[in-house]
């Protein structure tokens, strides 16, 4: 074979899964002894390797918006505590906000690895805690301070030689509700971190140190090969677009988002001048979170099976400027901050579709769409927090549908079984079905939004709507409509009243909460789509036979279910005419 | 009736094996499988068998098959129409399925179709709570109306899945009685029956796969007995289950979905019933074909069950793909992992200068493009060759003639030049590639599951895996490899060396601190009594069955169970508390490295397998006398890596092996049907049961 001076394709393979491996063995290990449902069954969570000069090497692929912003977090953590002197069977904690990280519930543990007594790099993961105190049970709400929305943990010591740091533990336990499960939660954090230890430490047995080494620079050299390579087949050209978060949970005043993307020699430029001041209220993006967006879309659009690690985050370049709802700074409300994000997303999209129409969505559901509560729990007597996130409709492409009822772009957390939130929590979820005609029309329609109704029967509880999307609806691309907009209902069945996109209420027992989500938006106009499809959708119930007629102008028959041909080319010529 | 049969039938291949049961005299057949009609292959193989072997059908004591005629129904959309019945207010279950996308950054994803279309999924007025209490009582009906709609529609199949069913099936026993009642040709499958666990959208899944493939499984089944019958063949007629168990016809018609993995639960139970004969407890089985690997566990003689896994979803070169792209399926099922490397996978350079080895399969059309029958992708079979490593002469035992030079110029084409490698150099990266890939694999079986590979002996078989299986041991530091005799059926004998079983499950969910004792007892001694019956009705004698008994637990709040064993005694002594929670803390730290002795533990359920014990046929050596040629021992130009280039290697025939004497590697041992290779360092033999036992290191 050859030595580790000539790059050796078969070993680059190699390696290349070995690495992967690890950060995976680090996911199934976090995932399996978990507590909370939203790490154990929502997967809302990442793991990663770092090498000594903290270049990221490789990660998992549960949540995309946390591998661009693990990447920022976890230089300037290790950096800001230890420098290099972290040392062997210690591990530091932080949610920092401000210091690379995010909103305060998503925490990192970071862990160095030696061998031979030397440092050899970092593992890490991130996971989004159900609860980090604040002002609001599982810590979502609408505050003008980051200080009201929980625990701020800076860079410190959680482990320390291999045993738990008791004084920093019961601190940062005291100021979180759910205690048990997030002691739960904490110790799966060190356990994946100590999984991925007991493997790399294993591959540098096997291998050697000068040969992991010389194979996970040359993986960063073949990220960074293929993504350069990749952006140069993208249409060279500037292209902007506009967009708003609906609210921001204090004013009405829509927050205005902006996305240049400029592709050139040099490759892709995302810059985000333009973008509102940071607001007291929370909507704000960190520098994190707005990088986590830009790098997702490179690896969107370059449309390669990159090896995501330091290498391809070479290309990721962002002009985002300070003290905007994209970079904000201390003390701007964070809890928020993903909504921006995943908007900002749809926004970038939008001016890639003056470039490559064919490969980009209309409006997605673009929301993160959280429903978080909290109470005392009456057959236990303990504070339980609970939180999930809605899926919606997906935007159309240019040659298929946008799915119904899935989440969009970073993020990719799975639903909470019923049986199991019902069982764990003391919640009755009374529907859970597809909104009907909330699709945006189009040649290829957008996906059907969601409906969630939440029951309270036996206690008081205080439930979080924090979302968006409740005054315009994803939007459509070239001629297809916009997705239905969202809806937020106290009551739906009794003396309903709509709660914005981003409040707290205290129900009392017997209060239903509803969530409608969006539709995505549709791609072409809908007056091309097949009659065939509309017919397809009118037999599923997804649409209406009104609607097929008004907005799609296919005739149907109601009692044969078929198309009415000639009364459909009639309608349609109306249209082109 | 002297004789047990078993017909295994492969996406390739059927494979029978005939075993006379007290000689233990072996038969083996091979004929192509019938795709658009599996029913064909199946019996041109039982016919096949009884015409070589001279065996007249009547003396068949027993037949045990295993298909993929379950899963193919499943990936290529062929169930039966199926409605599916579900609680007021959550008929999109199928459609809103777990609300992820099968990848993160693919703009133009789209999710496997709803296992239902939406017009044949309903809600009907009814409710239970997670205790199971009735919240809102069944209305009727509304079963009724909707039983009446049901008539005018082309359904064959129902599903029922309300939620909470699983501690209370009072709603789904009463809906169905309705639809029988109104639907007496329909099949009815209730969640309650079919998987009584908690979280509805894996339950309904599985209970709708279930009714999906009923209709499929029971008309195949039917005209196969049918069939046996007109030949004369009346022997009992098993079915092998994924669990690695068999069940008979009759229970497989009820419960296909406990078959949808049934091929390759043989080739693991064939290595756990080798390693038995030969006291090794403990073995990874290594079945490498021509578009897959599969790597299975057996830890002190048994096989590794888990229950949960996806159908419907394509493989990957490293199983890195991830979650959404099939259907969640929950039955028992042995815990393999399976990827996309085989003879057939495709060698190929992506866009950054790699060099990369699959998922992409040529498999048996078009073929290797040393096959000649116009495949153009280099696969791994032809690195083999071009290595020296595979007799290009003597393939499927001198059928096939394989073309070098075709295999030459792809490799040199479409990778070599590209990369700017040797050729030769080039054949043996892809190689390593797969090779690597196939350790990750084991690595996953045994590492990921707390095991060290190094504790365990590798089983190799099918078509590729003992070419490969030296290599791939090495990486993981495995010594002993055993190769069977005749690889590349090993599996349809794993169809003839298994137990007959029922596995049931009754929900509990109560904390530890507060469980009965007469309360276990009293759940296990219904379960039992449902397992004697089911034996019973399969006439197996008092003393023939065994009961296994497991509880599924957790810490409070987790939401993954671990399934600790116990024996009878334990669970109805008065310890039976301690034992349990003693029992779970250590499994919890074997399986995460961490346990947590002060939290309070959930029993989630009681599980009971019931055993019907089969005698088992004995194999010996004698009986082997191999088929094909004689050839005499001559040598050939093989490449090995740690050589650093061809070396001279000894070929054998492996009927001409002689028992008990040790050779050195390098060596290949040809057989019709597959190809051992040696590497240098180490040694081989050929043992008692005629098995090549190689031995790395010194």
């Amino acid at each position: 074979m050859t030595g580790p001076n000539a790059i050796d394709p078969v070993s680059l393979e190699v390696m290349r899964n070995a690495f992967v491996e690890t950060t995976e063995e680090m996911t199934a290990a976090l995932r399996r002894s978990a507590y909370s449902t939203n790490i154990k069954t929502r997967c809302d969570f990442s793991c990663a390797i770092f090498d000594s000069k903290c270049n990221v090497i490789a990660q998992s692929f549960s949540q995309a918006n946390h591998l661009g912003s693990l990447v920022k977090m976890i230089p300037l953590a290790v950096e800001q505590y230890a420098g290099d002197k972290l040392p062997a069977g210690s591990a530091i904690v932080t949610n920092d906000p401000f210091q690379g990280g995010v909103h305060l519930n998503d925490i990192a543990v970071i862990a160095p690895v030696y061998f031979q007594d030397t440092l050899w790099g970092y593992v890490a993961n991130l996971a989004h805690h159900v609860d980090v105190g604040g002002g609001a049970p599982a810590s979502v709400g609408a505050f003008q301070e980051v200080y009201q929305e929980g625990v701020i943990i800076p860079p410190v010591l959680i482990m320390e030689n291999n045993a738990i740091c008791e004084d920093v533990f019961r601190l940062i336990l005291s100021q979180i509700r759910s205690k048990r499960e997030t002691a739960g939660d904490f110790r799966a954090q060190i356990a994946a971190n100590q999984t991925g230890i007991r493997r790399l430490t294993g591959l540098l047995d096997r291998y050697g140190q000068e040969f992991v080494n010389f194979y996970s620079d040359e993986l960063q050299e073949y990220s960074d090969r293929m993504t350069q390579k990749a952006m140069k087949r993208l249409p060279f050209g500037d292209y902007r677009a506009e967009g708003v978060v609906d609210s921001d949970g204090f004013t009405d005043e829509p927050v205005k988002l902006v996305s240049r993307v400029v592709i050139n020699e040099q490759g892709v430029l995302f810059d985000f001048t333009g973008c509102d001041l940071q607001r007291a209220a929370p909507v704000n993006s960190t520098h994190s979170m707005t990088y986590a967006a830009a790098a997702y879309v490179l690896r969107c659009i370059i449309e390669e099976d990159v090896p995501i690690n330091a290498g391809f985050y070479r290309s990721v370049r962002m002009i985002a400027p300070e003290n905007t709802v994209i970079n904000c700074l201390s003390p701007a409300p964070v809890v928020g901050g993903w909504e921006t994000h995943v908007r900002l997303v749809d926004v970038v999209f939008r001016a890639l579709a003056q470039a490559i129409p064919d490969k980009v969505p209309a409006g997605t559901k673009a929301m993160i769409c959280h429903a978080g509560f909290g109470g005392i729990n009456p057959r236990t007597g303990e504070y339980y927090c609970f939180l999930e996130t809605l899926g919606g409709g997906y935007g159309g492409r240019a040659t298929i549908d946008g799915p119904d009822a899935v989440q969009a772009h970073g993020q990719n957390t799975e639903n909470a079984p019923i049986e199991e939130t019902e069982s764990n929590y003391p919640i009755r979820i009374t529907r859970y079905e597809l909104v009907e005609d909330s699709e945006g029309a189009g040649c290829q329609r957008g996906g059907l939004g969601v409906r969630r109704d939440y029951q309270f029967i036996d206690h008081h509880a205080s439930f979080t709507v924090l979302a968006d999307r409740d005054r315009w609806g994803p939007w459509g691309l070239f001629g297809g409509s916009p997705g239905k907009k969202a809806s937020y209902l106290l009551n739906p069945d009794g003396e309903s009243r709509f709660l914005g996109s981003k409040t707290t209420v205290a129900l009392t027992p017997g209060d239903v909460v509803s969530y409608r989500t969006c539709g995505g938006g549709g791609y072409g106009p809908p007056e091309n789509r097949h009659p065939d499809k509309v017919l397809n959708d009118v037999l599923e119930g997804k649409i209406s036979l009104s609607r097929a007629r008004d907005v799609y102008r296919v005739a149907i028959d109601p009692d044969s279910s078929e198309i009415n041909h000639e009364q459909t080319e009639h309608y349609r010529g109306h249209a082109e005419s | 009736m002297n004789y047990r049969l078993g017909v295994d039938t492969g996406g390739t291949f059927t494979d029978a094996t005939l075993i006379n049961q007290t000689t233990g005299d072996i038969h083996v057949s091979k004929v192509p499988s019938t795709p658009s009609d599996p029913s064909r292959g199946f019996l041109n193989a039982v016919s096949r068998i009884l015409d070589n072997s001279a065996i007249p059908a009547e003396e068949v004591a027993f037949l045990v098959h295993g298909t993929t005629v379950a899963t193919n129904a499943i990936i290529e959309g062929n169930m039966a129409p199926v409605a599916f019945i579900t609680t007021h207010g959550f008929r999109d279950m199928l459609e809103i399925a777990r609300q992820i996308r099968p990848s993160l950054y693919d703009l133009q994803f789209q999710n496997p179709p709803a296992l239902v279309p939406r017009q044949y999924c309903y809600g009907v007025m009814e409710r239970l709570d997670d205790r199971g209490n009735i919240i809102t009582p069944l209305d009727e009906s509304d079963v009724e109306q909707l039983a009446l709609k049901l008539s005018e529609t082309p359904i064959e199949s129902i599903a029922i899945c309300f939620l909470h069913a699983y501690v209370n099936d009072v709603h789904e026993r009463k809906a169905e009685k309705i639809f029988k009642k109104y639907l007496p040709n329909v099949f009815i499958s209730r969640s309650s029956g079919v998987a009584p666990e908690f979280r509805e959208y894996i339950r309904a899944t599985t209970t709708v796969i279930n009714a999906g493939v009923r209709p499929v499984v029971a008309g195949y089944l039917q005209q196969i007995e049918n069939q046996l019958d007109n030949q004369g063949l009346k022997s009992e007629l098993l079915l092998m289950q994924s669990s690695g168990g068999v069940y008979p016809f009759e229970a497989a018609k009820d419960k296909p979905v406990f078959m949808v993995e049934s091929g390759p639960a043989a080739g693991v139970m064939a290595a756990r019933y080798l390693g038995n004969r030969m006291s090794c407890d403990n073995l990874i089985s290594f079945d490498m074909g021509g578009t897959t690997a599969k790597a299975g566990m057996i830890e002190n003689g048994k096989v590794r069950v888990s229950k949960e896994y996806e159908v419907g979803k394509q493989a990957s070169s490293s199983e890195h793909g991830s979650k959404g792209q099939g259907y969640p399926i929950r039955t028992p099922v042995i815990d393999l992992v399976e990827i996309g490397a085989g003879g057939g996978s495709i060698a190929w350079v992506d866009t950054g200068g790699g060099l990369r080895v699959g998922p992409q399969s040529a498999g048996a059309e078009p073929g290797p493009v040393s096959y000649a029958s116009g495949g153009q992708e280099p696969t791994i079979t032809d690195a083999n060759l071009i290595l020296g490593r595979i007799d290009a002469a003597y393939f499927l035992g001198g059928e096939l003639r394989l073309d070098v030079e075709a295999a030459q110029r792809a490799i040199g084409t479409r990778c070599s030049e590209p990369l700017g490698m040797d050729l030769i150099e080039t054949a043996y990266g892809i190689l390593e590639i797969a090779n690597a890939a196939m350790a990750g694999a084991l690595r996953r079986v045994s590492v990921h599951r707390g095991y060290d590979p190094r504790d365990f002996a590798l089983v190799a078989f099918g078509g590729a895996g003992p070419l490969h299986a030296n290599r791939v041991a090495s990486e993981l530091g495995i010594k002993t490899i055993i190769i069977p005799v005749s690889p590349g059926t090993f599996s349809a004998t794993g169809l003839l060396v298994t137990d007959l079983r029922h596995d049931y499950t009754q929900t509990l969910l109560e904390s530890l601190g507060e469980l009965q004792i007469s309360q276990v007892v009293e759940v296990f001694e219904s379960l039992k009594q449902d397992g004697q019956k089911a034996l019973t009705r399969e006439q197996v004698q008092t003393n023939a069955m065994d009961f296994e008994y497991a509880m599924d637990m957790r810490y409070l709040g987790q939401s993954f169970d671990l399934s600790i064993p116990f024996v009878h005694q334990e669970l109805v002594s008065d310890d039976m508390k301690e034992i349990m929670s003693e029992r779970f803390h250590s499994a919890h730290l074997q399986e995460y490295g961490f346990h947590a002795v002060d939290e309070p533990i959930m029993v989630v359920q009681a599980k009971l397998t019931a055993v019907g014990r089969l005698a088992k046929p004995s194999i010996s050596q004698s009986q082997l006398e191999a088929q094909g040629d004689h050839r005499g021992t001559q040598t050939r130009e093989v490449f090995f890596g740690e050589s650093g280039g061809f070396v001279e290697c000894p070929i054998y025939h492996r009927s001409r092996l002689e028992t008990n004497s040790t050779l050195p590697g390098p060596a290949v041992i040809q057989e019709l049907g597959s190809t051992t290779l040696i590497h240098p360092g180490s040694h081989f033999h050929l043992d008692d049961y005629a098995n090549i036992l190689i031995t790395q290191g010194s």
